[in-house]
């Protein structure tokens, strides 16, 4: 069965070029949202298996987003992508559950890496 | 449109790679300043504007309405990628920030007057703010530069009399601004980035081939 990727990230470039280091042969099919609200609505409807998702944006921030996705789902696997790399963000985020952070720009080694954990998680 | 800002057109497109890569090393600045004192820089979404620099003072003023007075670090950068950075922070910032450089509470800088300690705080946070912002955006775009020391060019004065001589008439701009929040201190700093027309056809170039990986 496919596997579904909901990436939640404003900026339009950074959606394209975390989706471009996922291989395109594992028949992952994509959701997008360009902030954290739009991504908590997409989450709802969807139900990704895994969401990626970026920190710093407007109308709704990462770090809420994630909060709010655990509150519906606890076992949400959920993979914060950011720029921002400060050890406090990053403690904050994994203690509201995220899987791991993957820092920008990402390669194709740290999403690959992070999606064969992720699929672990899964089962 | 001016001949200045026609000759540095750049597309949506290009717009949004340069703000992505901005992100990122802002983010890299905030970590480096996390790192060497213990302080938590909330981020925001970084703007580009495209200006020509005598309309910077406007420019700098509309974005810090609520701070009428105000102080301006400056960095000169060279390299492919050239320009200036100015880091600018309401009147007061230094005093507040001068804590952060203190260890167990004493003050490494006992002997200095207060004007001498907040001139060389924000000094010091601008060279580490700057270098780790710039460092990053050429290291992305395949560049290297060099840094003329940083040096306050503008004191708790009103953000009225930002002289417009102050910026390079040549550096018809790219304004990347970004808000630094430091938390825990309730300041905001607010970092611009201005190039000159020469680098202009350099960064779009590198911009095309920073996204030539993720195809």
């Amino acid at each position: 069965m496919s596997k579904k990727i909901l990436i939640v990230d404003d900026s339009p470039i950074s959606r394209k070029m975390l989706k471009s280091c996922i291989p395109k042969d594992n028949g992952y099919e994509f959701f997008e949202a360009g902030d954290g609200h739009a991504g908590l609505e997409a989450f709802k409807e969807i139900c990704p298996h895994i969401t990626f998702m970026d920190l710093t944006m407007p109308v709704m921030d990462g770090a809420q987003a994630l909060e709010e996705i655990k509150k519906l789902d606890k076992d949400a696997v959920v993979i914060v992508s950011t720029a921002d790399i400060q050890v406090k963000s990053i403690e904050k985020v994994l203690g509201l559950g995220a899987l791991l952070v993957v820092k920008k720009p990402p390669t194709k080694e740290s999403v690959q890496d992070a999606l064969n954990k992720a699929i672990e998680v899964l089962g | 449109m001016s001949a200045a800002i026609s000759q540095i057109c750049i597309s949506d497109e290009e717009k949004e790679i340069l703000q992505e890569i901005m992100n990122i090393a802002f983010g890299k600045a905030a970590a480096d300043l996390a790192e060497m004192i213990n302080i938590f820089v909330e981020l925001s979404v970084p703007s580009i504007n495209m200006l020509p620099t005598t309309d910077l003072p406007g420019y700098i003023k509309s974005e810090m309405l609520g701070y009428n007075t105000i102080s301006i670090v400056e960095q000169n950068f060279w390299g492919k990628f050239k320009g200036s950075a100015l880091l600018v922070f309401p009147a007061g910032a230094g005093k507040e920030l001068i804590t952060m450089f203190e260890c167990d509470g004493e003050s490494s800088f006992a002997t200095e007057s207060m004007d001498i300690l907040e001139r060389e705080t924000l000094m010091e946070i601008g060279n580490i703010l700057i270098g780790a912002c710039v460092g990053k955006i050429t290291e992305l775009l395949g560049d290297f530069v060099t840094y003329s020391p940083p040096k306050v060019v503008i004191e708790n004065r009103s953000n009225e009399i930002i002289p417009k001589n102050l910026f390079n008439p040549e550096y018809s701009a790219i304004a990347m601004k970004t808000v630094f929040c430091f938390k825990d201190r309730d300041i905001n700093g607010f970092l611009f980035l201005l190039t000159s027309h020469e680098s202009f056809a350099w960064l779009k170039g590198s911009l095309v081939t920073f996204m030539e990986q993720y195809e």
